[in-house]
C-alpha cells in the first residue's frame, strides 16, 4: 500500500531550479533507498514533504490524502519525521530533553521528566547503550550525536520516516544496530526513506530505490524483482557507464625526509607519536573512528597551543602551536567538516580564497584585481560549476565547496597538505574527481600530503604508504602492496585480541 | 565519610554558579563591615526595596536572553506603564487604582507582543528592535506625563509598604513588616518562572535561545516562543511598574533609561550567556544584587566622587569575569571526562 505518493514536484531557489520533476513513492513496511549525487534534489525533497521548504508545483498524497505542510511542526503531528543529515540537535540541552524535543509528555501540568528519560534510555539501549543521556550534545562526538538525531526521531512513533545520510558519522556496530531497529519498524508497517552515499548500505538494508539525477527521478529498482546489480545503479546515478577504476600505480618516492614528528602529545587523544613524512608521498592514518587521527591532523595544522614538542620540517624545527605560523611554514589543513571548519559558508567563493591569504604577509592595499584573476583561476583549474567567483558558497554543492576548501590553498607554496576526511558527504562522482586533483597536485607540485579518510577504500586508492592509530598510537604500519581491506581492518581491530571493547 | 564531603563539595565547585555566589558572599561580608548593622530586619528590608525594580527587570532581561533575544526597552517600557498609572488614578476615588491597574496589564500585554512580533515575527535583530521600541515606550511616557508628577490611589501603597495604607489590619502590617510587599514580589517572580520553567515552554525557551533553526526542525513554533518569553518579560516590568508606583506616589518618563543596560549587566554577571539558550533566570536576582551592591560599597568606602564610576566599572569587570573564567574551566573539565 503506498503511504506517500509524490507527483510531479518542483522546485527553485532563486534562480536555480533544484528539482524539475521529481517523484518519491514510498510504501508501508518498506524501506526505500533515495539515491543520487550531491545537489541531485534528493535533500530538498524530502525537505519539502516534511514541510521545510514550499514546492512551487505538484502533488503530494500522503496517507490517502493530499498535503501540503507549511511547517515541520504539521507534519511531525501527521506522523512524519526525519533524520537530518546536518543534524537538527540543540547543542545546550541534555541527551534526553534533545530526543523528547517535541514530544513531551506532561504529567498533570509540569513536563513528565522521568517518562522522558526512560523512554530515551530505551532507544538509545537498542542503537549505542554507551551514551549517557544527561550530558549535554554539545559535548558529544560526532557519531554520539547522529546516534541522538535518529533516537529523536524515533521517539515520536513516526509512519513516515526520513533518514538522510544517518551512517555518515557512524562506526560498524552502531550501524548494524540501526539496521536492525529500522527492521523492525519496518516489520511494524512504518514506511522509510534511507539516503546514503554508501551504495554497500543501500543494497544491504532497502528493498527498493529510485535515483535522483539532475533535480528529477531518473530511475526505481525494485531489489525484489530486479535484483541488485551494482553497475546498473551506477549507471543510473552519474548517467555513464564508464567505471573503470583507474589501477594504482605506485611511483618511486626517495627517502628525503619532509616533515618528522617525535613523541607528539595531546591530552588523551594524541599519546606519543611518532612521524615521518617522504617528500612526495601520499602518507595514509587510518584506524577505527575516533581513535586521535582527527586531532593528529589539528595538532600539525597548529591548532592546539598546549602542544611542546616541536617538528622538523625540511630539515628547521618549528614550534606546532600556532596555526599561523604552520600556515607560513606551508602546512595546510583540508578540513573535512567544510560546513563548520573548513569555509565561510556565507561568503562567497572570492571572499573564501580572499581570507586564506591573510596568514600571510599583505601589501597596505590589498590587491584586489589580481586576487580575483586568481580566484578565476583555481575555479577553472579545478573545473567547480559556479556563475562567477562572486556566488555565496552556501549555495554550490558538497563537492564544489569540498573543492574551495583544497582550492583556496593552491596560489601558496604548499609543502605538505593535511586531508581530513577530505571526501567527508559527497558522492561518488565528485569524490573521485577531487582525488584525481589531489593526486594531480601531489605529483606536480612535489608536495607531500597526510591523508586520513573514514573510508577504507580512499586509503587504498590513494596512499603510498598507510599508518594505522589505534587509542592515539601508531600501532601498525603497512607499505605499498600491503595495503588493502584486510590488512587495514585487521590492524585496526589488533587490540581486540587484548581484549578491547569493539566486537 | 571524607571522600563524600569532597565529592560533595567538588559538585557545588564545579557549578557555574559557584564563583558568582562567592562573590555575593564576599560582598555581603564588606557591606557588614563597612555599614553598621547591615544585618538587621530594617535594613535588610529597605535594601531589598531598592534593590527590588532592578531584580524584577533582571529577571525578565534573563527570561528573554535565553530565549536567544535582547531587551533594551525594559526601563522605558516601566516608565511608560508608571506614568500612565499614575496620570490616571486620583488620590480621592480609590476606584481609579481598579482601571490603573487594568490599563497597566494591557500596556504591558502590548509592549511585551509588540516586542515579541518584532523579534520574534519580523525577524528584526532584538538588539536594535527593542532599542527602536524604547524610544516608543519613552515618547508615550513624555506624552502623558510631559514632567514628573501625577498621584496615587491610598490603597496602591499596598505594593510598596502595608503599614502605610489607611485601614489596614494590625495583623497585615505585622507580616509585612517581615514578609514585606517587596519580598512576596520577589517570591511571586520566582514562583511563576519556577512554573514556566517546568512545563513546555521553559524547554523550550532555552531551546530556542540555544539553535532556533533546529528547534524550527524539531517542530517547535519558534515565533510562539520568542512573543511568549517577551509577554513573560513584560509581566515582570509591570511588577516593577507597580512597585515603583506605590513606592514614589508619581510617575516620571525619565525613570527607567538607566535601568535598561544594568539589567542586561545584572542578566550577565548572574551568568547567563549573551548568546542564548545558556544561564539560571533565578540567577539573575543575584546578578541584580551584587550590580545594586557595586555602588553601596563604593558609597560605603568613601571613593572620591570623580572616581566612582571609574572603580564601579572595574567591579563589573571583576565579577563578570569570574563567572566567565568559570564556564572556561568547567569546560576543560568536561572535554577531559568526555575523553
Amino acid at each position: 500500500m503506498a503511504l506517500l505518493e509524490a507527483k510531479g514536484i518542483k522546485k527553485s531557489f532563486g534562480g536555480v531550479t533544484a528539482l524539475k520533476n521529481g517523484n518519491l513513492t514510498c510504501n508501508c513496511g518498506k524501506i526505500t533507498g533515495l539515491l543520487g549525487a550531491n545537489g541531485s534534489g534528493k535533500s530538498t525533497i524530502s525537505k519539502i514533504i516534511s514541510g521545510i521548504y514550499k514546492k512551487d508545483e505538484g502533488t503530494i498524497i500522503y496517507d490517502k490524502k493530499e498535503i501540503n505542510f507549511s511547517s515541520p511542526s504539521e507534519s511531525k503531528q501527521n506522523g512524519i519525521a526525519m533524520v537530518f543529515q546536518n543534524l537538527s540537535l540543540i547543542p545546550d540541552l541534555t541527551v534526553w530533553q534533545n530526543i523528547v524535543l517535541g514530544n513531551e509528555s506532561k504529567k498533570k501540568v509540569f513536563l513528565d521528566t522521568e517518562n522522558a528519560m526512560s523512554v530515551s534510555k530505551s532507544i538509545l539501549d537498542e542503537l549505542n547503550p554507551r551514551i549517557n543521556i544527561n550530558q549535554k550534545v554539545r559535548n558529544l562526538n560526532s557519531a554520539q550525536q547522529q546516534i541522538v538525531e535518529i533516537a529523536k526521531a524515533l521517539v515520536s512513533n513516526p509512519r513516515l520516516l526520513f533518514l538522510d545520510e544517518p551512517t555518515a558519522a557512524l562506526e560498524r556496530e552502531e550501524v548494524k544496530n540501526l539496521f536492525k531497529y529500522m527492521r523492525k519498524l519496518a516489520s511494524k508497517g512504518v514506511g522509510m526513506i534511507f539516503t546514503s552515499h554508501r551504495l554497500d548500505e543501500v543494497l544491504e538494508i532497502c528493498d527498493d530505490i529510485i535515483v535522483f539525477r539532475n533535480g528529477e527521478d531518473v530511475g526505481t529498482i525494485d531489489f525484489e524483482k530486479e535484483g541488485k546489480d551494482k553497475k546498473t545503479i551506477l549507471s543510473l546515478l552519474t548517467g555513464s557507464s564508464d567505471f573503470n577504476s583507474t589501477k594504482k600505480v605506485y611511483k618511486d618516492i626517495k627517502d628525503v625526509c619532509i616533515l618528522e614528528l617525535h613523541d607528539l602529545k595531546h591530552g588523551k587523544e594524541l599519546n606519543g607519536i611518532d612521524l615521518k613524512l617522504r617528500k612526495g608521498e601520499i602518507l595514509g592514518i587510518g584506524g577505527l573512528a575516533g581513535q586521535g587521527q582527527t586531532e593528529l591532523m589539528l595538532a600539525l595544522a597548529g591548532y592546539y597551543n598546549d602542544i611542546k614538542q616541536k617538528a622538523i620540517l625540511d630539515g628547521q624545527e618549528i614550534k606546532l602551536n600556532k596555526v599561523s605560523t604552520m600556515i607560513r611554514n606551508g602546512i595546510y589543513l583540508v578540513p573535512g567538516d567544510r560546513q563548520k571548519e573548513g569555509l565561510f559558508m556565507n561568503c562567497s567563493l572570492y571572499q573564501n580564497m580572499l581570507y586564506s591569504k591573510m596568514g600571510h604577509k599583505q601589501p597596505l592595499f590589498i590587491p584586489r584585481k589580481k586576487y580575483r584573476d586568481e580566484a578565476r583561476q583555481i575555479v577553472k583549474e579545478l573545473s567547480i560549476k559556479t556563475d562567477s567567483i562572486d556566488t555565496v558558497v552556501l549555495t554550490l554543492s558538497g563537492g564544489n565547496q569540498q573543492k574551495i576548501v583544497v582550492g583556496k590553498w593552491l596560489p601558496f607554496d604548499v609543502k605538505v597538505l593535511l586531508l581530513s576526511d577530505p571526501a567527508k558527504g559527497i558522492d561518488i562522482a565528485a569524490k573521485k574527481e577531487l582525488y584525481d586533483y589531489i593526486m594531480k597536485l601531489v605529483n606536480e607540485k612535489s608536495m607531500s600530503a597526510i591523508l586520513y579518510a573514514s573510508d577504507n577504500n580512499e586509503l587504498i586508492d590513494y596512499c603510498d604508504r598507510l599508518l594505522i592509530m589505534f587509542e592515539g598510537k601508531v600501532v601498525k604500519e603497512l607499505n605499498k602492496n600491503e595495503i588493502n581491506d584486510r590488512n587495514i581492518v585487521a590492524a585496526s581491530l589488533h587490540v581486540k585480541d587484548e581484549g578491547g571493547e569493539l566486537g | 565519610m571524607k571522600q563524600k564531603l569532597y565529592n560533595k563539595l567538588k559538585f557545588f565547585t564545579s557549578k557555574q554558579e559557584f564563583s558568582t555566589i562567592i562573590i555575593l558572599l564576599l560582598m555581603l561580608v564588606g557591606m557588614s563591615l563597612l555599614q553598621n548593622g547591615f544585618f538587621t530586619r530594617r535594613v535588610i528590608v529597605s535594601n531589598i526595596n531598592a534593590f527590588l525594580p532592578l531584580i524584577l527587570l533582571s529577571m525578565g532581561q534573563a527570561i528573554v536572553i535565553v530565549s536567544g533575544g535582547l531587551d533594551m526597552s525594559c526601563g522605558n517600557a516601566m516608565a511608560l506603564m508608571l506614568c500612565a498609572m499614575t496620570k490616571i488614578m486620583k488620590a480621592d476615588s480609590p476606584y481609579t487604582g481598579v482601571i490603573a491597574i487594568l490599563v497597566c496589564i494591557l500596556l504591558s500585554l502590548a509592549v511585551g507582543l509588540a516586542n515579541g512580533f518584532l523579534v520574534g515575527y519580523l525577524r528584526l535583530p532584538a538588539i536594535i528592535a527593542t532599542y527602536a521600541t524604547s524610544y516608543i515606550w519613552l515618547g508615550l511616557a513624555l506624552f502623558i506625563t510631559p514632567t514628573p508628577g501625577g498621584e496615587i490611589v491610598n490603597w496602591f501603597k499596598i505594593f510598596y509598604d502595608f503599614s502605610a495604607v489607611k485601614g489596614c489590619a494590625q495583623w497585615i502590617k505585622t507580616i509585612g513588616s517581615v514578609l514585606a510587599p517587596s519580598v512576596i514580589m520577589i517570591l511571586l517572580a520566582c514562583t511563576i518562572w519556577f512554573f514556566i520553567g517546568k512545563k513546555k515552554l521553559g524547554r523550550y525557551i532555552y531551546a530556542v535561545g540555544s539553535h532556533d533553526d533546529n528547534a524550527y526542525y524539531s517542530g517547535i513554533s519558534t515565533t510562539k516562543v520568542h512573543i511568549k518569553a517577551y509577554v513573560i518579560n513584560s509581566l515582570f516590568i509591570m511588577m516593577a511598574a507597580l512597585y515603583f508606583a506605590g513606592q514614589n506616589g508619581a510617575g516620571s518618563a525619565n525613570i527607567g533609561e538607566t535601568l535598561t543596560l544594568q539589567t542586561v549587566a545584572a542578566a550577565v554577571v548572574g551568568g547567563v550567556a549573551l548568546s542564548g539558550g545558556k544561564g539560571n533566570v533565578f540567577m539573575a536576582i543575584v546578578g541584580a544584587i551584587i550590580m545594586s551592591l557595586v555602588s553601596k560599597i563604593i558609597y560605603y568606602i568613601n571613593v572620591p566622587s570623580a572616581w566612582q564610576s571609574f572603580v564601579s566599572g572595574v567591579i563589573i569587570i571583576i565579577a563578570i569575569s569570574a563567572s566567565a573564567i568559570y564556564s572556561y574551566a568547567e569546560k576543560r573539565n568536561l572535554l577531559r571526562e568526555v575523553n
